[in-house]
Order: structure tokens, then C-alpha cells, then sequence
């Protein structure tokens, strides 16, 4: 573990709406493109905050666990991370390149086939086509699916399915690694081989972030647990 | 533009592949589908103004004129229709993962790109059989292309970043498209309407590149220097304003989709 910083989130508040329609959200962002400002910091009818004065330091090489109840903002935690959103207030500034597995196989599609699928879910990870020819064989015999390769993924199995969408993700050649639940993945074979997978990403000098309910699990892979309630830090624990 | 999708080049790519493998999986004549919707709309064309109606538009064969409108129609129809749902259609991956966000729409304009350059090989063929002498002029071809395609990239952002946060968007751009087919010289020819209507279509982009695509093929006469001028600042102007409107909400796409 080295002592460089990868990951730093500097009083970072989310703002979010319960309303399913925004009537006022593109007009805010129109606004904002022609005058250049930013967006209103209060909260307005139905919004609430998901994440409340959030301080995050992470080092390259850290695993770090979040855990707590459902909505209490992890996940806007890692979307933050991998860019996909923007803080409404505070600095967010990531070193590296960043592979979300946020939700396993976000870019699979039914009707293509499993070597297909791995192309198109591996670009989307930030691979180049190149890269991606010659890392296949490695992912096809992690995902233990050979015979199956050539099948469109609809006619997978659920773990099968899942079993790809991991091989693929952890074969990115990614400096942050962002886990979102996806650590119950296959049998208990297969489970143990993605732990084992992470540990070697980890002595790497990979950066991983997991999130799970598990405990038993966070605590045997990650050197810190960030427990998280209603938007805020709780504690922190091995930071 | 050029700077921000190039590191993203190869999911371009990728994505344009998909879009071509899932278009034609499971279909029994695949790419044949590409030449048979421009030439089945022409023959129909043809049937009704020709046989049905018996109206005149020009002194050229009708197969011909309906075929040249039709063309670039199905391409901007094609493109714009798919934009409309590429992103609300991709949520998963739009609040799962960061890449520019246009490239969606755009592998879907590259899509229908591919199928209206098949479709111009055919238009090539007929020009043969009916015996369209070849001029220099064909080579105004190209500007029109790259207007065609920018004004389709265009509309394509802006219908695909509208429909992120209104979904009456689909709703409307349904019938929109209806309206805007009768207003493109797809089945009259410009030259038939009235000189009071003529400056109301000439602000439709299409107008211009439908009317003279066949111009500078079937007629072989060149493009007036400043109306082309003219009707490329706008289409080029058109698209700056778009692209900008679209990076800057991209950003809130995830949050709102």
C-alpha cells in the first residue's frame, strides 16, 4: 500500500428529488448554461439530501467496505466516484481509471452472444477493442463458461449471466474497482474465486471499494468499513 | 467533439456494431431490409402519383424522383426515431456507468448511415438503367451529405436529451415526423408550390438537400453557390448550438432520466 491518495471527497453534499417528474430540473440547467451559474444549494419541496458533508480519503491499494441500510447513500457514493453524477456541493477529485461494477452486466444484451456480450460490456469498462482480443481467452475460463460462448445470453443461466458480467468487469485493467452487491455471485466455488480474485487485485495495488450487507465478508477482505446512515458517516472503522 | 469521443472511439464502434448485430439477428433476409423499405415507399409513391392519381411532377421517370426523396428521407426518419429512445431506452447503463452520452444517439445515425449508403448504391443502378448521363455535378453530392448527416445528428441530440426528462417527447415526435415528411419535397417537387410557401419550406434543411440531391443527379445542374452557402452556416450553426445545450445537461442525465 502506497501513501498517494486516489480517491478524496472534500464535504460533498447529493442532492436528490422523491418527485418522479422534475418540471423544474431542465429549466435549471438551461438557465445554468446560459448564465453560467450553479445550481439553487437549498432544498425545495420533495428533495432531500443523500449525502450530507460526506469526507472520504482512500489510498491506493486500500479495499475499503461501505455497509449500512438501504438509502443511506452508498451507492450515490460510487456513482459519484465513476462520474456518473455530480455533487451538488464539495470537491470529488479520483486519480485512476475507474471500473463501476455498480450493477453486473448494465450493457449486456439478450440476443447477443456471451463473446459478443464481453466486446460490448468490455468498452463500456474503458477496454480498447485490442485490449479486449487479447484478454478473451482469460475471461472466458475465469467465467468457466466455454462451451457456452457462442449461445445469445438470453438463454443463460442467472448465474451463468452473472458469471460473465464478473469475469468481464474484474479483467479491466482499472485502477478503482467500485463492488455493489455483486460479491453473492454463482455457487460457493465460484464465490470463493471472486474473493480470491479481489485479493489479487488488491495485492496489486488495486483500489477497491465494496458495498454489502454482509459483514462477515467486509471484514475478512476489506482493511476498512465506512458505515453509512441516512447520507452520513457513522464510523469508520481501520481508516 | 472530435477530442472528447475520440478515447471513447472504440465504444463507438462497438456500439454501432451492436446495433447492426441485434438489427438483423434473428431476421430471415437481414440487410435486404435495408434496400426493401426506401424501394417498397417508391413503388407505392409511384403507383399512387403515377397510376392512381396521374399527376405530373417532372419530365423524368417517377421510380426516379420518388426514389431520390425517398432515400434521404428514410435515413433522417430512421436516425432521429432511434435517437429518440437511445437514452431514456438505455437508463441501465446511463445511471450505471459514465461515457459521453451522445454516443448513443450517434451509433444509431452511423447505423442508419451504413443502411442509406446501400441504399445509394441502388440509386446509383437505377440512374444506370435509366440511362442518367454521369456530370461533374455529382459530386455536389457530398456537401448535401455531410448536411444531411449533421442536420440528422442534430435533431438526434436534441430529441434524445428532451425525451431524458419529457417523455412526451416520443409522444410528439411521432406525429412531428409526419408533419415534417409533407413538409420535405419527398412526393412534390419544390418547384410546384407557390413562391409564398417556397421560403417557409427552404427553412427546413431537408428541403434543400431533397431538392437538390436530385438536381445535381437526375438534372445534372450545380447548386447556387449561396443558397448552399447559406444553408451550411445554418445547419453548421444549428448543430454547435445543439452539441453545447448537450454537454452541459448531460452531466444531469443520471439524476433525472
Amino acid at each position: 500500500m502506497s501513501s498517494e491518495q486516489v480517491i478524496s471527497f472534500r464535504n460533498v453534499w447529493k442532492k436528490y428529488s422523491k418527485q418522479q417528474v422534475l418540471n423544474n430540473s431542465l429549466r435549471e440547467e438551461l438557465v445554468s448554461v446560459i448564465t453560467g451559474k450553479k445550481c439553487r444549494e437549498e432544498l425545495a419541496d420533495g428533495e432531500f439530501w443523500a449525502l450530507s458533508d460526506v469526507n472520504i480519503s482512500v489510498m491506493k491499494g486500500q479495499c475499503i467496505g461501505l455497509s449500512g441500510h438501504n438509502g443511506s447513500g452508498k451507492s450515490t457514493i460510487l456513482k459519484l466516484i465513476s462520474n456518473v453524477t455530480y455533487p451538488t456541493k464539495g470537491i470529488i477529485s479520483i486519480k485512476g481509471r475507474v471500473a463501476p461494477l455498480i450493477e453486473l452486466g448494465a450493457g449486456m444484451h439478450p440476443d447477443l452472444t456471451g463473446l459478443e456480450n464481453i466486446y460490448m460490456n468490455g468498452t463500456i469498462l474503458g477496454l480498447s477493442i485490442r485490449e479486449l482480443k487479447r484478454r478473451i481467452p482469460e475471461i472466458v475460463a475465469f467465467s468457466e463458461l466455454d462451451e457456452f460462448i457462442d449461445v445469445p445470453v438470453k438463454k443463460y443461466s442467472s448465474g451463468m449471466y452473472l458469471r460473465l458480467a464478473f469475469s468481464i468487469a474484474v479483467h479491466s485493467p482499472a485502477d478503482i474497482f467500485l463492488f455493489d452487491e455483486v460479491l453473492t455471485v454463482g455457487d460457493e466455488s465460484f464465490q470463493s474465486k471472486c474473493l480470491e480474485r479481489i485479493a489479487t487485485i488488491s495485492a496489486d495495488n488495486g483500489t477497491i471499494l465494496v458495498v454489502s450487507h454482509d459483514r462477515m465478508v467486509l471484514s475478512r477482505i476489506c482493511d476498512g468499513i465506512l458505515k453509512l446512515e441516512h447520507g452520513a458517516i457513522k464510523s469508520s472503522e481501520g481508516l | 467533439m472530435i477530442h472528447r469521443l475520440y478515447c471513447y472511439k472504440d465504444l463507438l464502434l462497438v456500439f454501432i456494431w451492436r446495433e447492426f448485430l441485434i438489427r438483423y439477428k434473428q431476421t430471415a433476409i437481414g440487410v435486404i431490409w435495408a434496400v426493401l423499405q426506401p424501394v417498397s415507399l417508391m413503388l407505392l409513391f409511384t403507383f399512387i402519383f403515377g397510376a392512381v392519381l396521374q399527376t405530373t411532377q417532372k419530365n423524368y421517370p417517377y421510380v426516379l424522383f420518388f426514389y431520390a426523396g425517398v432515400l434521404p428521407w428514410t435515413f433522417f426518419s430512421g436516425a432521429t426515431n432511434f435517437a429518440v429512445t437511445s437514452l431514456s431506452g438505455n437508463f441501465n447503463l446511463v445511471t450505471k456507468i459514465y461515457f459521453p452520452r451522445e454516443i448513443i444517439p450517434l451509433s444509431g445515425v452511423a447505423i442508419n448511415f451504413l443502411d442509406y449508403l446501400i441504399g445509394l448504391a441502388v440509386y446509383f443502378l437505377l440512374l444506370l438503367v435509366y440511362r442518367v448521363p454521369l456530370t461533374w455535378n455529382f459530386f455536389w453530392l457530398l456537401p448535401l451529405l455531410i448536411m444531411l448527416v449533421l442536420y440528422a445528428t442534430s435533431v438526434s441530440l436534441l430529441l434524445a436529451a428532451l425525451n431524458v426528462y419529457y417523455r412526451d417527447v416520443k409522444l410528439a415526435s411521432t406525429f412531428l415526423l409526419q408533419f415534417l415528411f409533407f413538409a420535405t419535397p419527398v412526393i412534390y417537387s419544390i418547384d410546384a408550390v407557390d413562391n409564398r410557401w417556397k421560403m417557409l419550406l427552404f427553412l427546413n434543411p431537408l428541403t434543400f438537400i431533397v431538392e437538390n440531391m436530385r438536381r445535381v443527379t437526375i438534372e445534372g445542374r450545380g447548386i447556387i453557390l449561396w443558397q448552399i452557402a447559406a444553408e451550411m452556416l445554418g445547419v453548421i450553426v444549428l448543430y454547435l448550438v445543439i452539441y453545447q445545450i448537450f454537454t452541459r445537461i448531460e452531466r444531469a442525465f443520471a439524476d433525472v432520466i
